[in-house]
């Protein structure tokens, strides 16, 4: 019978005596050799030991070879944290593309993600703060996620599969003072989005969210001789994404920068319902689509996919939805934002009636801002209330 | 061994002395490792920092033992694997206090097959006590789900709740001060749910799209409505075969402080409906003191008058409809609002319906507008599928109360209430006929059997 003493586990990477454990010993930021995935190997106690990138305070993040960075049409809301996000993908090896799902990418791939807070949202790139980078490793199982933290002098990351919940102080883009409750995520949270079901009782397999061509049809300045670059074009021209058309007939998600820099009020239309529909996409619909574990059992389904207006929202009234509901009645009333759960939902902060579920303690003024004006804009049917 | 150098690896914060100390014999009074089979590791009380380490890397089929104190958590307990136990020292003994969290958190949240959580308090949770989801093989014995504040609007949804799992075991357990359903089986098959308390919840025990549940001995005092059975529209489990059975049903007169949903229109002062159910029998209960009534019989069109929103197509049905007489409204569909073939029998009924509770908010309370003073039968049922009160009554539903004898009975037509006249109402002396029959249609439900 293993028997395991916690208090000992806990002891810690700097105290190397006494629990049977050794600590790192890559202290610093720099490039020091090839991207390292040793898949039979536990994983590296510190993310630099990856050699994937090196963060410099003044030089900004530093990419190994065939590790791309890339970005999003319309990104997951995390509490106005900032995101540097890459892909690697092995020598040798290339993603396979999909129209719709998430690119396939090879055994040996790591998709990751750096979480960062500037001092001032409205200086970017000034007085940065890492909190967290979150690993997803392809293994020949499937994906492997490995969160990150970030230590206190910034030099390097550490594997903290417990998490952390970190209250983080910052000046928002209107100037305001700011606090989020961060959550960084605990290694069993990462199933609470990252993953799909083919039914209940299936087994539970973990997803790439973001890789998807929709989300990934634009531009990036690569910087240096490659300088301004389609994302999709630019992994086929290395090599790393194959079966690819050429990313001008490739469907994209909506750009959500002009919103989150002057609002929704220039938007109408069908433009309007594309931008909101790429928005409940990207922040909604890892949970909330058919294969969503915790979002089938809602019947609410706000992938880019769906189609049917009730799987929508429209008129629906919500499962066991508790104090989410906010003393309202359907998902969606069209017409009439103020009293829909959905736009309340995406509103609100108040403790277990936030969505989504997980990474967000401030409201998203622009995202709910564009929330409210899609379902003002719907004609006003009415929803049946009462016998 | 491999794990825990890992985790010995990964995690630093603090130092604890004594790594090669495991002798707890103080804060592992009533359990410790060398009582389970299997893998194991203790926590000692109140250190959550080495309770999220352990869940977040431990591996499958493994018990963790909670030492006795209170662990204070900024961050729901997260488990991801098949075969967790959580084990404490005690209801009274091991706490899991989630009153500082600021993220909106479960307490416990687990996916995964074979989960046991046992001698335990979970209190505060910003959202669910105890959600177990998906999973085959649920045990809750001898926990306590609850909030600090009672009445609280802002207290969490559900207190056990485990949803969309087979083979679930609530037992000697207590939920209270939900603000929304304190025991919620939801969305389950093969459901045992015996001898626990539930008190100060909106509902007290809920039975939602479930199948096969025996639920006895339980005592439900204080809620807004006391143990409850139902389905809600849209989801692809149709509820059947739920036993209520020998249960204690009393002053469930709780203001109602649910901030919506199917809940928020619960009448204060409801004992026990079955609302868009079939296969359910309701026997032999102690009701007392609820003011409003003790077992009411509704369509699920009481909370959702669309039928169309009941549609369901059979293809992505979850359990068996077999032997159901489920109505359709299309080849390859079903509906399920219909509440029908119930036995309600030998109850016993003590002082309740005295102050029935009429208020505009409860969709429930047109059952209950047509009585003006008088106390309410201990059986209602709102004859909606049956024929117009004009012509001879039907039984059309299957509705047995015939063996009822110890309270009273009234159909009332609540598809004929009109703004400007009363709900006609039919209201027969034992045995009650048409209604006079006592047995299901498809025999009596089965014994449920757990592996």
């Amino acid at each position: 019978m293993p028997r395991i003493q916690l208090a000992c586990l806990i002891a810690g990477v700097m105290l190397s005596a006494g629990c049977g454990g050794g600590g790192g010993d890559d202290p610093g930021p720099v490039l020091s050799g090839p991207v390292t995935i040793d898949l039979d190997a536990p994983p590296p106690t510190l993310l630099s030991d990856y050699h994937l990138f090196a963060w410099d305070p003044a030089a900004g993040f530093t990419f190994n070879d065939r590790v791309v960075p890339y970005d999003l049409n319309t990104a997951l809301f995390s509490d106005y944290a900032l995101k540097q996000r890459a892909i690697y993908v092995p020598e040798g090896a290339a993603a396979a593309f999909d129209p719709d799902r998430a690119l396939d990418l090879p055994v040996g791939s790591v998709v990751m993600k750096t979480f960062y807070f500037p001092a001032d949202q409205r200086a970017p790139t000034q007085d940065l703060q890492l909190i967290e980078t979150r690993l997803l490793v392809r293994h020949a199982d499937g994906w492997h996620p490995l969160p990150y933290i970030w230590d206190a002098d910034q030099h390097d990351a550490v594997l903290s599969p417990a998490g952390e919940v970190r209250a983080i102080s910052f000046t928002g883009v209107d100037g305001s003072p700011q606090v989020s409750n961060y959550l960084i995520p605990q290694r069993n949270d990462c199933q609470g989005c990252h993953a799909e079901q083919a039914g209940t009782g299936a087994p539970i397999d973990v997803v790439l969210i973001g890789i998807k061509a929709r989300h990934l049809n634009r531009v990036y300045d690569y910087g240096g001789a490659v300088g301004p670059r389609n994302q999709l074009d630019h992994l086929a021209e290395l090599g790393m994404l194959t079966g690819a058309p050429a990313a001008a007939t490739v469907p994209a998600a909506y750009d959500f920068r002009p919103i989150e820099a002057s609002g929704v009020s220039a938007l109408a239309g069908a433009e309007l319902d594309t931008a909101a529909r790429s928005y409940l996409d990207i922040n909604c619909a890892h949970c909330h689509n058919p294969l969503g574990v915790q979002g089938m059992t809602s019947q609410l389904f706000l992938d880019q996919a769906n189609a049917d207006l009730f799987h929508l929202g429209i008129c629906k009234r919500p499962g066991s939805a508790g104090v989410g509901n906010g003393g309202f009645t359907f998902d969606i009333v069209p017409g009439d934002p103020d009293t829909s759960i959905l736009y309340f939902r995406t509103d609100t902060t108040k403790l277990g009636a936030m969505m989504p579920l997980l990474g967000r303690s401030l409201t998203h003024q622009r995202g709910a801002e564009l929330l409210h004006a899609w379902i003002a804009a719907m004609p006003m049917t009415g929803c049946v209330v009462d016998l | 061994m491999q794990f825990a150098r890992f985790t010995t690896l990964v995690l630093g914060s603090a130092l604890i002395a004594g790594c090669g100390d495991d002798q707890h014999p103080s804060t592992f009074p009533t359990t410790d490792c060398s009582k389970i089979t299997g893998t194991c590791v203790e926590v000692e009380g109140t250190d959550s920092t080495a309770l999220q380490a352990a869940a977040n890397s431990i591996s499958a089929n493994t018990t963790i033992v909670l030492g006795a104190g209170t662990f204070v958590m900024t961050n729901q307990l997260t488990l991801r694997s098949d075969g967790m136990h959580l084990i404490g020292q005690g209801i009274d003994t091991t706490t899991l206090d989630f009153g500082s969290a600021t993220t909106q958190v479960n307490g416990v949240d687990s996916i995964g097959k074979d989960f046991l959580i046992q001698d335990l308090t979970v209190l505060d949770a910003p959202k669910d006590g105890i959600r177990v989801e998906q999973s085959d093989g649920v045990v809750f014995r001898r926990i306590r789900s609850t909030w600090t504040t009672p009445s609280s609007m802002s207290n969490g949804a559900y207190g056990i709740y485990p949803v969309k799992s087979q083979n679930v075991l609530v037992e000697d357990s207590r939920a209270e001060n939900a603000s929304d359903a304190g025991l919620y089986v939801g969305q389950c098959q093969h459901v045992i749910v015996r001898n626990n308390t539930v008190t100060g919840n909106v509902a007290g025990l809920e039975i939602e799209n479930t199948q096969y549940a025996d639920v006895y001995g339980n005592t439900a005092e204080d809620n807004t409505g006391g143990i409850v059975v139902f389905d809600l529209p849209g989801n692809p489990i149709v509820g059947r075969d739920v036993r209520l059975r020998n249960n204690t049903i009393r002053n469930n007169n709780h203001a109602n402080f649910a901030s919506g949903g199917t809940v928020a229109t619960i009448p204060v002062g409801t004992g026990t409906f079955a609302m868009a159910s079939r296969r359910v029998e309701i026997t032999g209960n102690t009701y007392e003191n609820n003011h409003t009534g003790d077992i009411a019989l509704i369509s699920g069109l009481a909370v959702e008058p669309s039928a169309e929103k009941w549609v369901l197509p059979t293809a992505s049905l979850s359990g068996s409809i077999e032997g159901l007489d489920l109505m359709s409204a299309a080849t390859g569909t079903v509906m399920n609002f219909r509440s029908e073939n119930i036995v309600v029998a030998g109850n016993k009924h003590t002082g309740s319906g005295t102050m029935p509770d009429t208020g505009d908010k409860q969709a429930l309370g047109p059952l209950l507008l047509a009585y003006a003073g008088a106390p309410v039968d201990s059986v209602l049922y709102d004859a909606i599928g049956e024929g117009p009160s004009t012509a001879a009554p039907t039984n059309e539903n299957h509705m047995c109360v015939g063996g009822n004898t110890g309270g009273t009975f009234a159909s009332l037509y609540v598809a004929e209430q009109s703004a400007t006249s009363q709900v006609p109402f039919f209201r027969p002396a034992s045995p009650f006929a048409p209604f006079d029959c006592t047995v299901l249609n498809g025999g009596p439900v089965a014994e449920v059997v757990l592996p």
